[in-house]
């Protein structure tokens, strides 16, 4: 189950996955190759984006424990 | 029911009830498959589905279980693992070979010279395996999500009762079993011939059938799969004759007579009834084995053999005899054609096992009882489906595999169809009393599949929810189009002769319906900002009532999507996307809008407006006839974008088109498209109006030299690799431009071209692009092209960045070359006209 602002608490099927929640941008070339490339795959609590897909099509910010899966 | 199946050339009657097995029993066949490796003779063994010794082949689909598959009228079955046939099969002299044969013996053989592994791998693999694959699909499907408060797997008396009690309290249950459920429980969903294949987290459990795959989504799972009867484990219990109890008694239950004379093994509760069975149906009992606390259970007038132990099975096409020892140490041999085996279950618990800690998933019954206890096997087959021996395991262990995990990887057993259902345990037991390190003498990490699955009910399509249509769909199929899928949309292919829908537009005039376009609105104080950070196109200069090419490149610089890019003015943008990267392009959009907090709405209108594209040399002509608006040349250039009134619908009209003509955009309201279709079509007869579909557009956008995305596109093309860099802005700060920055230090060491052949069309689509024999490249579209009378495509091209392109180039046997593109009117007179 993901939080969605606007839909409450639902099913994680209807989200698609954005992945990690990384910098906008970077300072140079090099760090960019980092950031678009090299996530961190923490295992424990990352902030992720998912896009309520199946629903009211808002992007959300979550945190979710890569380890349980448990999403806050 | 009645009928017959067609063994080779046999015809096997079949009666009321009858499995695939039971009716080939009754025929007398006894003999069912040959083992995987040595050949030896199989017989029905298990009866419940588990071990792979009843596995045929029935009208061409290997691998089906005929011991628990309804036997029908008319099936075609075919035994495998034999040459010339299952019963006189000249490999079975591999059996007497197995000292030179041992386990892993291709690892160490056949490497020098090094052209001897060619031959030996053929006919390693041609004496090997469980069937022969079929030529195609077995079946079709589709996958689709189930979701429910309880799943029950098992329809036996535990699940069923778990399935009634979750019921009772109000929660939806499901309850699914891989054979029949009889008398379903009321207010159950019953999903019989359902196979749980595996379970994850979530928890999910997918379920295969015939139909498709169900992924079911349950609040928590029950696994009521039951227990197997323990696979003993002595010389000669491979032999036809040698079964479990469980078969037996099955045979019996169809009317089968499973044989003469039996010797029983009886070490639990259960065996009595198969005994019972035995019994019930004629079979003389010549002896019946048990042990001392189950001797006084044995019904009188048997001849009982108390704490005998089995020491092995004789017989050469079958078992001839049970040879004991019986409990003052003399060695007898019972002669018998049955030899049955009742020593105990064996929890079926790989479903269990194969879930997260911390799941809410509970066994019941049979399916979480203890295993009966059960002794280290010391000679004999433990696997009978890779036919693996306790000597081969003894010769793993010496070479130093000294874990249940590495000895399965080296010996494979527990790696066939029964999953480890038969052999799991011994493979444990085995580690164990070698004195592996607790924990390197456990049982084998449990993984999905745990039921033997055909690829194509993996590979089900989603099940279509949404089918997409136009609100031009009624009119195509009253035209008689050829319609079909192209992604999630139903569209029009062709009307007629795709040639002639071709000529109309580089001829006359045509019409076609892209309302499956995506279409977006973005406006708000922030609009352009977004525009200018989420795409590489210059937006500054873009005047309003002007299109402009649209490239969308994500946060690596790779090519997403392309469309147009259209300036309202005050009213903000609009945007057109590929008609099946809508979803990606609104994702895309929404999260620049909202990760960089600008005060921007994305509004997708793909559902309610349509668009129909009107193109050819006579198109001006055409919409003047239905407008009042001017739509002259110098009003209207091309990539202008205007207000139009068609026919008396409002549209958005946009001049651009991928087709190379003279071509208008009609974006309008979505249910005024069939009127708009129809007052076209009208004005359009007496011009040659036909309408064209996408085999047409194929050709004409090929023609074109524009690349599909998607298509003629991999994962990992750049702006550079597709040559399409004009279409970059450099001068400024947009998502992908690190990206770019980086990228932009090396050439690129793959390029899409055009291309040129000999000979051939749209077949050479996807043939790899040779120099000699290098492969240096791949076809991505190709057509014959009817006005430029040459065979032309798209396709990429690997070389050294400096390097020019190869001039001798081949795809498949056909002569090719790097060409410019566009092949047609390169100078884009006939676009602008």
């Amino acid at each position: 189950m993901v939080p969605c602002p606007s839909c409450g608490w639902r099913q994680s099927t209807e989200f698609a996955w954005g992945g990690e929640l990384r910098p906008i941008e970077a300072a140079d070339v090099e760090s960019d190759f980092e950031r678009v490339f090299l996530p961190e795959n923490v295992a424990g609590a990352q902030a992720e984006r998912w896009f309520h897909l199946l629903g009211c099509r808002r992007w959300i910010t979550v945190t979710r424990d890569t380890t349980t899966n448990e999403v806050r | 029911m009645g009928g017959r199946l067609r063994l080779g050339r046999k015809r096997v009657p079949v009666e009321d009830g009858d499995t695939i097995a039971s009716a080939m029993y009754r025929a007398g066949i006894r003999t069912f498959s040959r083992s995987l490796k040595y050949h030896r003779r199989r017989g029905l063994y298990c009866g419940t589905g588990e071990c792979p010794n009843c596995l045929v082949t029935v009208d061409g689909v290997p691998g089906v279980r005929s011991c628990v598959t309804p036997a029908r009228d008319g099936m075609r079955v075919r035994r495998e693992g034999g040459w010339p046939s299952v019963e006189r099969d000249v490999l079975s002299v591999l059996d007497r070979l197995h000292a030179l044969l041992p386990v892993g013996f291709y690892y160490k053989t056949f490497i020098r010279p090094r052209w001897i592994w060619a031959i030996a791998d053929r006919a390693i693999r041609r004496s090997v395996g469980l069937g022969r694959l079929p030529a195609g699909p077995v079946g079709t499907g589709t996958s689709r999500h189930l979701h429910c408060d309880v799943l029950v797997v098992g329809g036996g008396d535990s699940g069923r009762a778990a399935a009634v009690s979750a019921a009772a309290r109000g929660e939806r249950t499901v309850l699914c079993d891989e054979g029949e459920v009889r008398d379903p429980p009321e207010g159950v969903e019953v999903l019989a011939r359902h196979a749980a294949i595996g379970t994850y987290e979530g928890p999910m459990v997918s379920l295969a059938s015939t139909e498709g795959l169900v992924e079911v989504h349950p609040e928590r799972v029950v696994i009521a799969t039951g227990a197997t009867e323990l696979h003993p484990v002595f010389p000669g219990n491979d032999l036809p004759g040698v079964m479990l109890g469980r078969a037996a008694a099955g045979l019996v239950r169809r009317g089968v007579k499973p044989g003469a004379r039996a010797v029983v093994v009886v070490e639990h509760d259960e065996g009595f009834e198969h005994l019972e069975a035995l019994r019930s149906a004629g079979v003389r009992i010549a002896a019946v084995v048990v042990p001392a606390f189950l001797e006084s259970a044995v019904p009188d007038g048997l001849r009982t053999l108390v704490g005998a132990a089995v020491l092995r099975a004789e017989g050469k096409e079958r078992v001839r005899f049970a040879v004991l020892r019986d409990a003052e140490g003399v060695t007898r041999g019972i002669g018998c054609d049955v030899f049955l085996l009742s020593t105990g279950r064996s929890p079926r618990d790989d479903l269990l096992r194969m879930s997260a800690q911390g799941e809410p998933i509970e066994g019941v019954g049979d399916a979480a009882a203890a295993a009966s206890p059960r002794g280290v096997p010391a000679t004999g087959c433990v696997c009978l489906c890779e036919d693996v021996s306790v000597a081969d395991l003894e010769r793993a262990w010496d070479e130093g595999y000294r874990s249940s995990e590495l000895l399965k990887r080296y010996t494979t057993v527990t790696m066939g169809p029964c999953q480890g259902a038969m052999c799991g345990r011994h493979l444990a037991a085995f580690a164990a009393a070698r004195g592996a390190a607790t924990n390197a003498a456990g049982r084998t990490t449990a993984r999905p599949l745990a039921r033997p699955t055909p690829l194509e009910i993996l590979a089900a399509p989603v099940h279509e929810v949404i089918d997409k249509r136009t609100s031009l769909h009624d009119l195509h199929v009253a035209a008689g189009a050829r319609i079909s899928w192209s992604g999630s949309w139903l569209r029009p292919f062709a009307y007629g002769d795709p040639e002639q829908e071709y000529r109309a537009v580089r001829e006359r005039v045509s019409v076609m319906d892209v309302g499956t376009l995506g279409k977006f609105l973005v406006t708000g104080p922030d609009a352009s900002a977004l525009i200018d950070e989420a795409f590489p196109t210059r937006v500054d200069d873009l005047a309003p009532g002007h299109a402009r090419y649209l490239l969308a490149l994500d946060e690596a610089g790779y090519v997403f999507d392309d469309g147009l890019l259209c300036s309202l003015g005050a009213e903000g943008w609009y945007l057109t996307s590929t008609s099946g990267g809508a979803d990606r392009m609104e994702a895309w959009l929404r999260d620049r809008a909202d990760r960089r907090g600008f005060g921007a709405h994305v509004v997708d209108l793909t559902a309610e407006r349509g668009a129909i594209l009107v193109a050819g040399p006579l198109g001006r002509e055409l919409l003047a006839e239905l407008t009042d608006d001017p739509i002259d040349r110098e009003t209207f250039p091309h990539m202008g974008v205007r207000e139009v009134t068609v026919a008396g619908v409002p549209c958005g009209a946009i001049r651009a088109g991928f087709v190379g003509e003279v071509a208008f955009e009609l974006h309008h309201p979505r249910s005024r498209g069939p009127e708009l279709w129809r007052a076209i079509a009208e004005a359009g007869v007496p011009l040659g109006l036909v309408p064209h579909g996408l085999d047409a557009l194929e050709v004409l956008r090929l023609e074109k030299g524009h690349p599909y995305v998607g298509q003629d596109t991999l994962p990992d093309d750049t702006p550079a690799k597709l040559g399409l860099e004009w279409a970059v802005h450099r001068g400024k700060r947009f998502a992908a431009s690190r990206a770019l920055e980086r990228l932009g230090e090396r050439m690129p060491e793959r390029k899409l071209v055009g291309l040129e052949f000999d000979r051939g069309g749209a077949e050479l689509r996807g043939v790899p692009l040779r120099v000699g024999a290098l492969i240096v490249g791949r076809v991505t579209s190709a057509a014959r092209s009817p006005v430029l009378d040459r065979s032309i495509g798209l396709g990429w091209i690997r070389r050294e960045p400096e390097d020019p392109f190869p001039e001798e180039l081949r795809a498949d046997r056909v002569g090719a070359r790097v060409v410019p593109t566009p092949f047609y009117d390169p100078a884009g007179d006939r676009l602008r006209g």
